[in-house]
């Protein structure tokens, strides 16, 4: 709900993200703030941040091919990797990073057709099957494919992205790069729900037989779910390739493809501020536990605790996450934040 | 096929088995254009086969669909419903999680252009498409008085409420026949009086014939024009409501022995 006193003239005025402008000013200093950091901030939030937004991105995927859509995808993971591949090879050919990044989009998209040819026929069930199928040929596709091509084992190599000949390859430079990149990301998920393939994707979801008969071609529609997931995920991979300069496929596992469906989960899987809050909330967990863990290794010196019991404790802890946001906020923080929101709007009347 | 003028939609000699069943035998039903076309029956005379065959969901064994002139047997749902065929649904088929309004737009869908790339980045082309059709879609919540729900999830609204949104969904679709299964099941009197208003309006000021498959006896003889009778899939009567009202098997099949001894 909004406060009293705003109107609108137009439809498209009614349609705004940010209705007023008190939240587009609120959302500059934000965007002002999150530029300047790196003149403030250590190498290593930076780092940890980089690789939130490159999550972010993912996670968008997510949104709309899970969230908005509803059509199960558990190969988001393999997707960026495709993403990761593609960049890695065609920075090794000399192509600038302006055109690798929506190139790999581009080549992540047309893969994940692929998979959802058959997945547009199938539902539930089936559909986390297919893709799930997607996950598993991925690291198998890329070893059994020459050396040559996308290096087998070893993995390739990628050249850092230029600018003006300026090296994008510095922290601060890949900051600034996934920071752009979120916020396009962040744009095209606010805007897809407002559109005509947007209204399209939630009727699937919502009702797919009666999506048909109203003139909605369903198939066409998961397809482009996919497609347009998939473009999120190739992003994602290209700056994943940048951040981690070499790419293998181990970087690109299931448990990854888990870990965004969790986030996005615990975000809020229907409102695209879900991402935001899921990827904030889990990447901070994630980070407490490790450094925990650190401090608990250290202590031991190396004792029974080991990388191993560190990845079993946080899958435990997603794990929990996850069950805990699906028994007492199905919708998400997005949902609880919407709702704290209401009642301090409403204060002191209750809400409802 | 020679165009029959007047005629909107027809069923020619439909037959449709399942098994051992004959669902329809040989169901011949012409709607007249601007009418107001009531099928009815008791339980598993066949309404709801030809209303499926109708729409495109079941194909019939043998006969014919047509449609403004035009044989569309061998067209799949979403064509039909391109073509000008809309439909609304037995019980609730909106979509829950979407407002009224975005559910009416949906029904715009086949009118629209614009796809991934439009969509994720907001082109000025697409948002100045979206002024138009939320126009449009706001005659609609107009005419069928969902002013104050617009912005409610369909799946918090009353079943009333989500019929109307139903209604206003398949005229977005831009309809040149109209085809609703049962609209009144299940709803108050209250709702079903405003139902019957918006079909009357439906034919008076968009002059779209409506085919109406209903069980309320009221409402069909009080808002048809003309009235088709089914039993055991063949057609036993089919004439204006004064008519059917006083044909003899009618009164003995459908409205029971309880009418004649009145």
């Amino acid at each position: 709900m909004r406060p009293t006193g705003i109107f609108f003239k137009t439809y498209a005025a009614e349609a705004r993200v940010l209705e007023t402008r008190r939240s587009r000013l609120w959302l500059l200093a934000l965007g002002v703030m999150l530029v300047a950091l790196p003149l403030f901030s250590g190498p290593w939030l930076l780092g940890q941040l980089t690789y939130a937004f490159i999550t972010l991105i993912a996670v968008y995927g997510l949104f709309v091919t899970v969230g908005m859509a509803g059509q199960i995808n558990i190969a988001q993971s393999a997707f960026v990797g495709v993403g990761a591949f593609t960049a890695a090879k065609l920075s090794g050919l000399g192509v600038p990073f302006w055109l690798v990044i929506p190139a790999a989009a581009l080549v992540t998209g047309a893969v994940s057709v692929l998979f959802a040819l058959p997945a547009s026929r199938v539902k539930g069930f089936y559909l986390a099957l297919t893709t799930l199928a997607a996950q598993i040929m991925f690291p198998i596709v890329i070893l059994a494919l020459p050396m040559s091509w996308l290096g087998g084992l070893v993995g390739l190599p990628v050249v850092s992205p230029e600018l003006f000949g300026l090296s994008l390859g510095t922290p601060h430079g890949l900051y600034w790069l996934a920071l752009v990149f979120a916020a396009v990301a962040m744009f095209c998920a606010f805007n897809l729900p407002r559109s005509r393939l947007g209204r399209a994707l939630r009727a699937v979801h919502d009702n797919d037989t009666a999506a048909g008969v109203m003139g909605i071609p369903v198939a066409r529609i998961k397809i482009e779910a996919f497609f347009a997931g998939a473009l999120f995920a190739g992003v994602a991979g290209a700056l994943t390739a940048y951040y981690l300069q070499f790419v293998t496929v181990s970087s690109f596992t299931i448990f990854a493809s888990v870990w965004y469906l969790g986030m996005l989960i615990v975000g809020g899987i229907n409102s695209p501020l879900g991402p935001i809050l899921g990827v904030a909330f889990i990447t901070f967990i994630q980070e407490g536990l490790h450094t925990m863990s650190n401090m608990l290794l250290q202590s031991e010196s190396g004792g029974s605790f080991d990388g191993g019991a560190v990845f079993a404790l946080s899958s435990i802890v997603l794990a929990l996450c996850i069950l805990i946001a699906l028994i007492f906020e199905p919708r998400g923080l997005a949902h609880l934040w919407h709702t704290i929101k209401t009642n301090f709007r409403l204060w002191p009347f209750p809400r409802n | 096929m020679t165009p029959t003028l007047g005629i909107t939609l027809e069923a020619r000699n439909l037959s449709l088995r399942f098994g051992a069943i004959e669902a329809l035998k040989s169901v011949s039903v012409a709607v007249e254009a601007g009418s107001i076309h009531a099928v009815i029956g008791p339980n598993g005379a066949g309404k709801s086969s030809l209303l499926n065959c109708l729409s495109g969901f079941y194909h019939p064994w043998s006969g014919a669909v047509v449609f403004n002139g035009q044989d569309i047997s061998a067209a799949h749902p979403p064509v039909r419903s391109a073509m000008g065929l809309g439909r609304t649904f037995q019980g609730i088929q909106t979509y829950p999680s979407m407002t009224a309004r975005d559910n009416i737009l949906t029904g715009f869908h086949s009118q629209m252009t614009g796809g991934v790339f439009a969509g994720l980045l907001r082109t000025p082309a697409h948002v100045r498409q979206e002024e138009v059709f939320s126009a449009k879609a706001e005659e609609i919540i107009e005419f069928l008085e969902l002013e104050q729900s617009r912005h409610l999830a369909v799946g918090d609204m009353s079943y009333g409420l989500r019929k109307r949104v139903d209604l206003g969904r398949a005229l977005a679709t831009g309809p040149k026949v109209l085809i609703m299964d049962e609209p009144m099941a299940g709803m108050s009197p209250e709702e079903k009086g405003d139902l019957a208003r918006f079909i009357l309006d439906i034919r008076d000021h968009f002059g779209i014939p409506v085919v109406l498959v209903e069980h309320d006896m009221d409402v069909v003889m009080d808002i048809s024009d003309r009235i088709t009778v089914l039993e055991f899939g063949q057609v036993i009567a089919d004439g204006t409501p004064d008519q059917i009202r006083s044909d003899e098997r009618v009164i003995a099949a459908y409205l029971g022995q309880a009418e004649v001894a009145a």
